[in-house]
């Protein structure tokens, strides 16, 4: 059952990155997750990109786990219940997880507080990434609850 | 504004041109950016005052009050330098788009710094934004204290030191502030495309602009030419590359869309895509000039964007290789009232035969640059020989891309004589596949025939624009400059002195006279009249070549640029800006002198 948390978490990252990706070259936002996370670790823009997709498909696995523990605890998974926890997944992503948690670890990215001084900033996402253009909420939701059904399902077609 | 605009549009002679090997942007002589796409060359424009001086949106930065301004690039640069006297003093602003460095910086970076030089001169700017043609809405907002831009998956921020707090001007944001001598001011455009806004540091943003200082002058120290037009043909070699879309190595034809061959006429076309039938032009320059790595990357490019319509070629081809050009017309204003401004080029459905003959040309000048052609591109290019003596005969739409019906252009046959020609010597070498050696020499020849028997006037003493018609062209020139025959066989030398005499105005030429079928009339085209210059060297005509060269160079802009055409009575550039074709033209003229004179 773990395992198919885990295929579930690779496929769902895949599918999640892929709507994310056509969101952008659809014109409905400007939100980057791979480039957003890998200049947490470096300037370099191409390298920022490769580790970025990197560390994607890292956090990716590691909430498919998280989504597992939750399954077990309640008793039961599914496509369903799945997007049941990307809607939150995304809420909290928006709300919380990007918003707050993410511009205060970035290294790059700018908050509230701060005005354009010594360090290059990156623009920050703002409540559920509406910086990104105001369609963004709406992609993230519906990428993470796609992430969310096919994590949902691979588990409880493993168990 | 400056006071030599006329209705909010400055002339096109007033603009120079700043880049970064993928936009360019545009900026007057009184300071205001009035062109700016973003992100590419060929994407919309963000700062499309140059073709809507109300709507279209600038980057206006100027002193308050009455001003002198000189300029100059910064030698051997695509950085701009604007001198503005004023009564209170002196200030100097340094323009460019930087080159990205390594490190973090926006993905694309419009830099402005203001120097005092003497007194405290006051100035003001006005970032004026208008995302996708003026016709998206843009929301400005803040971002950690900086002002930015929004439109769907684009965004521009503003970021400014010493330079006034930035305010809001309504759609705009604004800011004035005092320029003290021995004090500076840094204004940065960045630019976001489906990503989050990099806001840069001042350190970072200078230290750009200083490196991209740098990198032009090492790019242009290795050019090779040291001939008497020096200034002249590196400056060519500097607008030249900042035409060349890095990305790709295609060359965008011009910077600009829509600016009229007519004041106020209906002659705009979108000029940022790339012509194949600029290749041989464009190989010759960019070989004569050191610049192989360009040439490469360029002749690449042709061969790699054609093969979806292999063996046919499109008249042009998008900035990525892309194939479709679908025309269509903004709802803008158009410089001095000159509509419609065309996005997109119907002409990318035209049959045009000349291309292939340049296409050849070009493949043999890489070939012997090089020392040869890769297995791949010689079976592609037989294959487009064999295309050639299928497709001679019909009628087109010629080099000047006639809208009217198709007809036997006899340049357009010349070109197919030359590109079999071409084929024939490089099978020979071994070069191509020569399977079909022989047909392509029994092709040719016919086409000698055509053009020899139908294509030549006894009463005009010259080849003609199209057999039945006594009209000259001055694309017939390139009947010298590709090879078509000895350069000093009498019926070339005959139709040079035709084309100067029947078409020339003063040192410059018109493509050609009479109806084209479009409305309204245009000026001189600058590359015919360096076509001239270059026909004169290699029929060893020196003292003609030279003396034409000396009248044509001063014509260029204050910065060293040249637009399409030029109006002969008023001086006046026409058409879209800067010109690649009148560049390589210039640069090809003058290494032909050279050349003739070793």
């Amino acid at each position: 059952m773990i395992w198919g948390a885990l295929v579930g978490g690779l496929a769902g990252t895949l599918v999640l990155t892929t709507l994310l990706r056509a969101a952008s070259e659809l014109g409905l936002t400007r939100m980057d997750l791979p480039f957003l996370l890998g200049t947490a670790v470096t300037a370099d823009r191409v390298r920022a990109k490769a580790v970025g997709y990197a560390l994607h498909a890292v956090f990716g696995l590691v909430f498919s786990l998280a989504y597992y523990a939750v399954f077990a605890v309640v008793g039961r998974s599914g496509f369903v219940l799945g997007a049941a926890f990307g809607l939150v997944h995304a809420l909290f992503a928006g709300s919380a997880l990007v918003n707050v948690l993410l511009p205060v670890v970035h290294p790059r990215m700018g908050t509230g507080f701060t005005a354009a001084g010594s360090a290059p900033l990156l623009e920050p996402p703002g409540f559920m990434l509406l910086n990104y253009g105001r369609q963004t909420p709406l992609a993230t939701v519906v990428a993470h609850v796609a992430y969310g059904a096919i994590v949902g399902g691979f588990v409880s077609l493993s168990g | 504004m400056g006071a030599s605009r006329s209705r909010g549009y400055a002339p096109i002679r007033d603009y120079a041109a700043i880049g970064d090997g993928r936009t360019v942007a545009l900026v007057a002589r009184d300071g205001s950016v009035d062109w700016l796409c973003l992100p590419d060359l060929d994407s919309p424009s963000v700062l499309g005052a140059l073709v809507d001086a109300e709507r279209g949106g600038r980057f206006a930065l100027e002193p308050e009050g009455p001003c002198e301004a000189t300029r100059r690039y910064l030698p051997e640069t695509n950085v701009l330098e604007t001198t503005f006297a004023t009564a209170a003093g002196t200030v100097r602003v340094t323009d460019a788009m930087t080159l990205p460095r390594g490190g973090l910086g926006p993905y694309r970076e419009l830099v402005r710094r203001v120097d005092g030089l003497t007194g405290t001169v006051p100035l003001r700017w006005s970032l004026e934004p208008r995302f996708g043609y003026a016709g998206r809405t843009t929301r400005i907002e803040r971002r950690a204290g900086v002002p930015v831009a929004v439109s769907g998956r684009d965004a521009v921020a503003l970021c400014a030191w010493d330079a006034g707090e930035p305010a809001d001007g309504g759609d705009a944001i604004v800011g004035r502030f005092e320029a003290r001598e021995g004090r500076s001011s840094l204004l940065v455009l960045g630019a976001a495309h489906q990503e989050p806004l990099v806001l840069p540091s001042r350190d970072d943003a200078e230290l750009r602009l200083h490196e991209t200082e740098r990198s032009w002058r090492e790019w242009a120290r290795d050019r090779e030419y040291d001939g008497p037009w020096r200034e002249a043909v590196l400056r060519s070699a500097l607008a030249l590359k900042l035409l060349v879309f890095a990305p790709s190595g295609a060359i965008a034809a011009a910077a600009t869309t829509s600016l009229p061959e007519e004041i106020g006429g209906a002659r705009n076309w979108d000029y940022r895509f790339s012509w194949p039938r600029d290749a041989s032009f464009a190989l010759q320059a960019l070989l004569a000039l050191g610049c192989a790595p360009e040439a490469r990357a360029f002749f690449s490019w042709m061969l790699h964007a054609s093969r979806l319509t292999h063996p046919r070629l499109h008249v042009l081809y998008r900035l990525d290789g892309r194939a479709e050009a679908e025309e269509e017309s903004l709802p803008l204003a158009g410089y001095r009232g000159s509509r419609p401004v065309r996005i997109g080029n119907g002409a990318a459905q035209q049959v045009q035969l000349d291309v292939y003959g340049e296409l050849l040309v070009a493949a043999a000048r890489f070939a012997s640059a090089t020392g040869g052609l890769d297995r791949d591109h010689a079976r592609r290019l037989a294959e487009v020989a064999d295309f050639v003596c299928e497709c001679w005969e019909q009628p087109d739409a010629g080099i000047w891309e006639s809208r009217g019906e198709r007809a036997h252009f006899v340049q357009s046959k010349l070109m197919c004589a030359v590109g079999l020609r071409q084929a024939c010597e490089l099978a020979e070498g071994g070069l191509l596949p020569a399977g079909n050696r022989a047909r392509w020499g029994r092709e040719e020849q016919r086409i000698r025939d055509f053009v020899e028997t139908r294509g030549w006037s006894e009463r005009q003493r010259a080849y003609v624009q199209r057999p039945g018609d006594e009209r000259l062209d001055a694309s017939l020139l390139v009947a010298v400059l590709a090879g078509y025959d000895e350069p000093r066989a009498p019926r070339l030398l005959a139709t040079v002195d035709a084309v100067r005499r029947e078409l020339g105005r003063g040192p410059l030429i018109h493509r050609y006279l009479g109806d084209d079928g479009l409305p309204g009339e245009e000026g001189a085209f600058l590359a015919c009249s360096f076509w001239l210059v270059e026909a004169y060297a290699r029929q060893g005509r020196l003292d003609e070549a030279a003396a034409l060269m000396d009248e044509l160079v001063p014509l260029a802009n204050d910065v060293g640029l040249f637009a399409e055409e030029i109006d002969p009575a008023t001086g006046e550039f026409l058409g879209n800006f800067p010109q690649g074709l009148s560049h390589l033209a210039l640069v090809n003229a003058a290494v032909s002198i050279e050349e003739a004179r070793a």
